[in-house]
């Protein structure tokens, strides 16, 4: 999920060197969305990690959020569960997300609030609204999906692929197009640069670190600023494991006022 | 002695004087390309002063920037709310986010705000107001009730009336807005649709004022320059002869600008009427040395005799004259207004600057003259006739003076009396805005986009919760950790942040590792992290239930008052947003319960396109909060009543302990420049009174003349002032800088009067004969530079903007009123003292020598 955004640095570029099994280069531009979606996004069936969050102002100022992710696969590359419990601020604690990801339609999402004891649906309507006061939207969060855009392979560089992407309906969002650099190894998306109406580079969203978990590579820190304002947020991954045998029950509504500790407290 | 080391040298070297003074002049015009205009009536305070500095501070905190307000105003039955209304302000909006200067994720306007909205039972909405304008009337409605039902933009971003839409936009730069609101303005004739469109907003304004005033000083003072030409001529049918006062008044302007430029001062609305001042005031005295060499001249004498005489004569009153307009225009130096002060003492050296000029240029002038020219002087009849209508009329104003003495007394008292009245009903008031003509596009603006929504004036009233929480923090952890024998100075110490909440976080974190790290002590890092956040929620002050039932009711006492159009604050957004989240009753608009339900209300805001808008109303740390007020007028007055409002309400509702309550706002600032100004405006007038005063007993060495010089300017300022209070003009910025000058340029005309009056009497020895000779030779020479001087001023009068044609007026009134009050009160004054010999000095045996 989040973390998986996007590729590493170290780890990544270490494994390509002293694997070189990588195979020839992708030329087919849906080919290399497509992987790059499962890699940032779908790794393992099921997923848990804790996030800190970090959020900068212009002036230098800094707000933190903390919670934990869990997620779980239908299948690959098509619908998926979330659930996130906030645990920092502590006047936020216990407050959680549910969403229910749909590769064909509008998402369904609740909302838990426990110091109003309110249960509340959100309607999907626009998923690049800020998260949580952050620079990330929620779709950089839950995964864009790829059938949105047109996909254009730009180049293709010793390390990375790089694909220009348009949307198909430009009413739906506030961006003309964006960049992405993804990497050829990992196939992780490294880099992710949104252009405005006047072809104005505006936002940019990176990865700070990888690393490999479970044998699969990792988003543990990544970054998104506002170039326009100079606001930014860094959102750091710990705790980091896959395929632990979570199942749907774990996603239901009963879920938002009793979140499943099992899988919220921290792996040993 | 310097008097005739100057005239020598003048007389001796004409040519180094003409080189000299070119050269100072073409040194001083090169400064001049340089200018930078000012109009930030910020500026008005110095940048320490503590309300700007708390003003600024303010504006950094809740990330607030100057705005201009666009109106888009449609008059028909559906106000704007039509499909084409809205495209074209769609339209609008979009191309001036794309402006360089705006501060476009800030701008607000229907496009670029956030609707939170009910869909159907259970689901709230966050979505665009209007991300594409509907293309059905139903979709439009929709939007109408969508604003409506949302306090922070009903009657924000539409009037309540639904016929104005407001885009709010945010500037980087104040000094901005004058091309940004011109870019703007060429967006709007591309448009072409029924809205009418306005550009206000005090930004505006003011960068505007400054583009004008810089025009209107290209046009004012050359015309200025113009008329008292066109005057001199009139008066003197010669223009050889007022080629050197010409001189003298073009050398005194560029050589004062150019210092005050050079000096890398920027030019406010005050210095920009520097050479409209200078300009009257130093032709003058080069007017006094022309007429009288031109009496005394001869064909063929040697002219430098017939100058040395003229100079012996005149150098001391001249003198006098430009010390105390000096001291008068000087004495501003005391109010506590920077570009007062500036301008004040610049005017004060421009004035030296003439009496220097006029003292040498003057003299070199006459010298280089071929005798020839000097003949065709001779033949301009310089002294009028007795038989003019001028002369006439002052030789009856002498008799009737005299004859009348008592009764016009009488009628001086009334009038000081009236004046001493109209005085106390003064209302002192100013408005930026009202420095244009009411028929300016920025006035017409202004008067609609008032009309339609509840103001277009800020005022922000800041709240701000003290106290030192970190020392406690810390106190009560390190007590925790000894009961655990853990020594924890050494990571508190590691942990450095500036604020409490980053500070707490940063606790938080390192608690958490070494829960984690040290499993030994885990329940001590635990705790130790429990108590941390505790100390974090309670830090966070305005979200808790008694801060915000505090600035709610607070609120509500202000949108009820008549002053406040509209407030905006926290409390209106958790209000709303806990609303939605209540299902979207009316019933429901009331603040969550506790701290952590408002936080989470919060945090459910924060899920919007602008989660940002809410650190406009609160810092971070939630330990400081604004309540942004709109005004329907940007009148001091007004600003001070909601001033008084809000202290009559802190005082009925005391503030919850440790909250400080502050003002910031270009509207609030005004006030308070204002209030610095009347009060140094005061101090300045005395100030200068008593140098004046003082001044005028060493020239005459009499304190009872010295006294009676001071009498015409007391009656004319008191009388001007008076006028003021009864006309009901508002003593603003303008008006408040005139007090000084009027005691600087009236005593002119006392000082010419009493010095020949007393010359003359010591001469005859004849109080009859004096006042028959006064009204002829001086009397006419004071109501000829009353005349010149007033007119001078008189081009300020076509001026575009209101402070130029209120110091016109007004000055040209003091010379007009000062001239009068003179030649008829003190001759009826020294008429009804009955020494006159103690009064002019006149001792046995003594000879006159003041003149040599």
């Amino acid at each position: 999920m989040i973390k998986q955004l996007f590729t590493s640095l170290v780890v990544g570029l270490t494994l390509s060197v002293s694997a070189p099994l990588y195979a020839a280069d992708l030329s087919d531009v849906n080919e290399i969305v497509n992987q790059a979606n499962l890699a940032a996004y779908y790794q393992g069936a099921d997923g848990r990690s804790e996030a800190r969050m970090l959020i900068e102002d212009s002036q230098g100022r800094q707000q933190q959020r903390q919670f934990t992710i869990l997620r779980r696969d239908h299948e690959d590359g098509g619908d998926q569960q979330f659930l996130v419990a906030f645990s920092r601020p502590a006047d936020v604690r216990g407050t959680v997300f549910l969403v229910e990801k749909h590769a064909g339609t509008d998402d369904d999402r609740w909302l838990y609030l426990p110091g109003l004891d309110l249960v509340k649906r959100i309607s999907a309507g626009d998923k690049r609204t800020s998260f949580v006061g952050s620079n990330y939207f929620y779709e950089d969060v839950s995964g864009r999906n790829p059938e949105e855009d047109n996909h254009q392979l730009l180049e293709t560089t010793a390390e990375f692929y790089v694909l220009d992407n348009t949307p198909k309906d430009p009413g739906s969002v506030e961006f003309s197009h964006y960049r992405v650099w993804i990497d050829k190894v990992s196939m992780l998306p490294m880099k992710i640069e949104y252009y405005d109406t006047s072809d104005k580079l505006y936002r940019r969203v990176e990865v700070l670190a990888t690393e490999q978990v479970q044998g699969f590579p990792t988003v543990t820190k990544s970054r998104v600023s506002d170039l326009v304002s100079g606001a930014s947020t860094t959102m750091e991954f710990r705790f980091i494991r896959y395929d632990l045998g979570m199942d749907s029950s774990v996603f239901t509504e009963r879920s938002l006022r009793n979140p499943p500790r099992q899988w919220l407290k921290r792996p040993e | 002695m310097l008097q005739t080391t100057l005239v020598n040298l003048s007389m001796n070297r004409p040519r180094w004087v003409f080189f000299g003074v070119l050269l100072l002049t073409v040194i001083a015009g090169l400064q001049i390309p340089s200018i930078k205009v000012d109009t930030d009536p910020e500026n008005m305070l110095p940048a320490d002063n503590a309300a700007r500095v708390f003003h600024d501070h303010v504006k950094e905190r809740f990330g607030l920037h100057d705005m201009i307000v666009v109106g888009v105003v449609n008059d028909s039955a559906g106000g704007i709310y039509n499909q084409q209304s809205l495209s074209e302000l769609q339209q609008l909006s979009d191309a001036i986010v794309q402006m360089d200067g705006v501060v476009s994720q800030d701008l607000m306007s229907l496009d670029r705000v956030d609707n939170i909205s009910q869909e159907g039972p259970g689901t709230i909405r966050f979505e665009w107001m209007m991300k594409q304008v509907p293309t059905d009337q139903a979709g439009i409605d929709q939007i109408r009730t969508s604003v409506e039902r949302l306090p922070l933009l009903n009657n924000t971003l539409v009037s309540g009336d639904g016929k104005a839409a407001g885009i709010y936009i945010p500037i980087t730069q104040k000094s901005e807005s004058y091309r940004i609101s011109g870019l703007i303005q060429t967006e709007i004739s591309k448009l072409s649709g029924n809205n009418q469109y306005y550009i206000s907003g005090l930004p505006v304004a003011e960068d505007t004022f400054g583009v004008e005033m810089f025009i209107q000083m290209a046009i004012s003072a050359p015309l200025a320059g113009l008329m008292i030409f066109i005057l001199m001529w009139v008066f003197f049918r010669s223009f050889l002869l007022i080629t050197a006062p010409m001189l003298v008044a073009m050398g005194s302007v560029i050589i004062t600008m150019g210092l005050l430029i050079g000096q890398g001062y920027t030019v406010h609305i005050m210095s920009s009427m520097i050479p409209i001042f200078l300009m009257p005031i130093a032709v003058v005295d080069s007017v006094h040395i022309l007429s009288e060499f031109a009496d005394r001249y001869r064909p063929g004498e040697d002219p430098k005799v017939a100058l040395k005489e003229v100079l012996g004569h005149l150098f001391t009153p001249m003198l006098y004259t430009s010390v105390t307009s000096a001291v008068g225009f000087a004495s501003l130096a005391f109010t506590p207004i920077p570009p007062v002060q500036i301008f004040g003492l610049h005017v004060a050296f421009g004035i030296m600057l003439a009496f220097v000029l006029t003292i040498t240029l003057v003299p070199a002038y006459i010298i280089s003259l071929s005798p020839k020219r000097m003949a065709q002087m001779k033949d301009h009849n310089i002294d009028e006739d007795d038989n003019s209508f001028l002369g006439r009329l002052l030789i009856f104003t002498g008799r009737f003076s005299i004859a009348r003495a008592k009764g016009l007394l009488v009628l001086f008292v009334l009038i000081v009396v009236g004046s001493a009245y109209g005085v106390a009903q003064i209302q002192i008031n100013d408005n930026p805005v009202r420095w244009f003509k009411p028929d300016h596009p920025l006035r017409v603006a202004d008067r609609v986009m008032n009309h339609h929504f509840p103001g277009t004036y800020n005022a922000f009233l800041v709240l701000d919760k003290t106290g030192d929480l970190r020392s406690g923090l810390e106190q009560s952890l390190q007590t925790r950790a000894a009961k655990e024998g853990v020594e924890l100075q050494q990571k508190l110490d590691s942990v450095t942040a500036e604020s409490f909440i980053e500070y707490t976080n940063a606790l938080i974190n390192l608690f958490d590792q070494l829960s984690y790290d040290d499993s030994d002590h885990e329940t001590l890092w635990l705790d130790l992290l429990d108590m941390t956040e505790k100390a974090q929620i309670n830090s966070k002050y305005f979200l808790t239930p008694d801060a915000m039932t505090y600035l709610d009711g607070l609120q509500t006492f202000l949108d009820d008052s008549e002053y406040v159009g509209k407030s905006n604050g926290l409390p209106t957004l958790l209000k709303t947003v806990y609303r939605e989240l209540q299902g979207g009753a009316a019933d429901q608009y009331r603040l969550p319960s506790t701290a952590a339900a408002a936080a989470q209300t919060v945090l459910s805001f924060q899920g919007s396109h602008r989660p940002n808008d809410l650190w406009h109303m609160v810092t971070p740390d939630y330990r400081s909060t604004v309540l942004w007020l709109q005004l329907s007028s940007g009148d001091n007055q007004d600003m001070n009543r909601v001033l008084k409002l809000v202290d009559g309400y802190v005082a009925d509702h005391p503030l919850p302990e440790g909250v400080k309550l502050n003002w910031a706002g270009l509207t609030y600032i005004n006030v308070v420049w204002q209030d610095e100004m009347v009060n140094g405006m005061l101090n300045s007038l005395m100030g200068a009174f008593f140098m004046v005063l003082l001044i005028m007993i060493l020239l005459f060495r009499s304190v009872k003349i010295g006294l009676l010089s001071m009498l015409p300017l007391t009656v004319t300022i008191l009388f001007i002032y008076g006028l003021i209070g009864l006309s009901g003009k508002d003593y603003d910025m303008p008006i408040a800088v005139l007090s000084a000058l009027t005691l600087g340029l009236s005593v002119d005309f006392a000082i010419h009067f009493l010095e020949r009056t007393r010359a003359i009497y010591r001469e005859c020895g004849s109080w009859e004969q004096t006042v028959a000779e006064v009204y002829k030779g001086p009397s006419r020479a004071i109501s000829r530079n009353a005349v010149v001087v007033a007119i001078g001023f008189t081009p300020l009068l076509f001026a575009p903007l209101v402070p130029y044609i209120t110091v016109g007026f007004f000055l040209a009134t003091i010379m007009a009123v000062s001239a009068v009050v003179t030649v008829m009160l003190l001759p009826a004054v020294m008429e009804m003292i009955k020494d006159k010999d103690s009064l002019f000095g006149v001792k046995p045996g003594i000879k006159e020598s003041i003149h040599d």
